[in-house]
């Protein structure tokens, strides 16, 4: 791997925010919202329930945007060179897939890291809610297993934007919130009815919100679940990596690599 | 030394109709420093076969070898020597000129890149407009931007693909010109497609024609044209145009064209027809202004043979 061509990637990124409403609005307008929309109705319920619902619900907006922009924002940034037609040339370059793929996690890592610090300061401001309230071990050990979780994902909808070209871009915005019912972002796992709680229990992403809601309410954290956590979201990130470069590959031979739009 | 030699290259794409074979055993070789043509209908085979051989396309079977390395072993290597440009692909559309040079600078790790920038948006004339976003350009633009990129790791080896459609005449004067004094002065390798045959027969001095994924033919153009065997008559009459064709039509010579004053055909030997016909004219006392032969162009040699193939 050469680190001129990961920066240049990683300039590329910062040149097509700088110069595109979309790509500001994706960092900004939509976490924005979120903390406006739920951290108002939490505050309303916060008044007639004892349960302390504000730290919950937006601890568990806070780290879903981990997991949100990590994943999706590696496909549009993808999908922008699709949209230009500028994947014919960058293709053409010396540029490895294991350096796009490096420069995608750390452009999504930056982007989540700025929406995260948006919001955070937001919630303090409106809410008194502060992310110092997170034991700082245990939101590092969150955040790494979502932002793990979410290159995985970016890297399996990319994969398929290779093979069936911009025909399936809708995958980039609408995949991470398949998971998001089954995540118990908001809720305990205890209240999803017992199919979806089968389903709940396999992905990372459950034991990360129920640890953070351990760790808000200063209950016992499960390790025994993290650690799970952990070792699935690395065999995914090495599953997902070996398919984005069989993706890549699949496209050079169909073709649909060097098809116009 | 050979810069490009690719052996026997098949490549198949799904189509509808079941599997389509785009590339049909094709082998190639290219000298270092040849400005290299390449001729053939839309569907021929001519882009495919530049995106296999600047990795954007697998083949399905067949060895590339450039700079002398297999492809496919030293792909990091060869790229970083090679480039591309075409009018078919834009760089960046929401970046500007000067961002979108300044990445592919970086990607080909090019010391010194703003000087290098600077230089080659002067000489394509871009440089007026390095603050304004590839989507706002005009398509000769892009298309001067893309070259710009091409020439930007001052490559061994250059793919032109319709690199000069949508450029302005004077525009592609400057093109060619820079182009074919790159390719002299730095013994850089240029594969060069185009649908304007009377660039091709300027700029190439090997043209390969090929159809249906198989090159046909390959040679000067001077050889190209030579084995069409025929040359144009242009004969300018004031009258008696009828009788002219009468007698054409009697020799089953077919007039392509006819004016008010002047009648076009072809004939394959001078002596053997030509002649005869013009002593035929002389004896019949019919009088002609002028006459003129012509050889035949690459034009025509595609033309010919792209309706041979509709055949």
């Amino acid at each position: 791997m050469k680190l001129h061509r990961i920066t240049a990637m990683l300039w590329s990124y910062y040149y097509a925010t700088i110069n595109s409403i979309d790509r500001l609005f994706d960092v900004f307008y939509w976490p924005i919202l979120d903390v406006f929309i739920w951290g108002f109705m939490t505050y309303f319920i916060q008044g007639i329930s004892e349960v302390n619902i504000l730290s919950v619900i937006l601890g568990g907006i806070l780290l879903w945007v981990f997991l949100w922009r990590s994943s999706q924002d590696l496909v549009v940034y993808l999908l922008e060179n699709f949209w230009s037609r500028n994947t014919y040339h960058l293709f053409a370059t010396p540029l490895k897939n294991s350096e796009l793929i490096v420069s995608l996690w750390i452009m999504g890592l930056i982007r989540s890291l700025i929406a995260f610090s948006v919001m955070g300061i937001l919630s303090f401001l409106l809410y008194h809610f502060s992310i110092f309230n997170f034991n700082f071990l245990h939101f590092a050990l969150f955040v790494s297993i979502l932002v793990l979780f979410a290159w995985g994902i970016g890297l399996i909808v990319s994969s398929l934007i290779f093979i069936f070209g911009t025909r399936v871009q809708v995958l980039a915005w609408s995949t991470i919130w398949i998971l998001q019912p089954f995540s118990c972002v908001f809720y305990p796992l205890s209240a999803l009815p017992s199919w979806a709680a089968k389903i709940a229990v396999i992905l990372p992403t459950t034991h990360v919100f129920e640890g953070m809601r351990a760790s808000i309410t200063e209950q016992t954290i499960n390790y025994g679940s993290l650690l799970y956590s952990l070792i699935f979201v690395l065999m995914f990130l090495v599953i997902a990596s070996v398919v984005f470069i069989w993706g890549v590959k699949k496209s050079k031979d169909n073709g649909e690599l060097a098809k116009p739009e | 030394m050979d810069v490009i030699d690719v052996d026997k290259l098949v490549k198949y794409f799904p189509s509808k109709r079941g599997m389509v074979k785009a590339i049909d055993n094709l082998s190639l070789k290219v000298k270092k420093g040849e400005f290299f043509g390449l001729l053939g209908v839309n569907g021929a085979g001519k882009s495919t076969f530049i995106n296999i051989l600047s990795g954007l396309t697998l083949p399905d079977s067949g060895s590339i070898n450039i700079f002398g390395k297999n492809f496919f072993k030293h792909e990091e290597e060869i790229k970083s020597r090679f480039n591309v440009a075409t009018a078919y692909y834009d760089l960046s559309r929401n970046l500007t000129i000067r961002e979108n040079l300044r990445i592919y600078a970086k990607l080909y790790g090019i010391k010194n890149p703003h000087e290098k920038i600077e230089k080659l948006a002067k000489k394509f004339m871009l440089n007026s407009l390095f603050g304004v976003r590839t989507r706002q350009l005009s398509s000769g633009e892009r298309t001067k931007l893309v070259l710009v990129k091409s020439l930007l790791n001052d490559p061994e080896l250059l793919f032109l693909d319709e690199c000069t459609v949508g450029l302005d005449p004077d525009i592609a004067e400057i093109t060619r010109d820079y182009l074919q004094q790159y390719n002299k002065e730095t013994g850089c390798t240029i594969i060069f497609t185009s649908h304007y045959m009377q660039e091709v027969e300027q700029m190439c001095k090997r043209i390969a024609f090929m159809d249906q994924g198989r090159i046909v033919k390959i040679g000067t153009a001077k050889t190209l044209v030579h084995e069409l065997n025929q040359q144009k008559v242009t004969l300018h009459l004031t009258d008696n145009m009828e009788k002219v064709k009468r007698l054409l039509q009697r020799e089953k010579i077919k007039v392509i064209e006819e004016n008010r004053d002047y009648l076009q055909f072809y004939v394959k030997n001078r002596k053997k027809v030509l002649y005869p016909i013009l002593e035929k004219l002389v004896k019949a006392k019919i009088p002609f202004d002028d006459l003129h032969l012509q050889k035949p162009t690459l034009e025509e040699y595609f033309i010919r043979k792209s309706r041979e193939r509709q055949k």
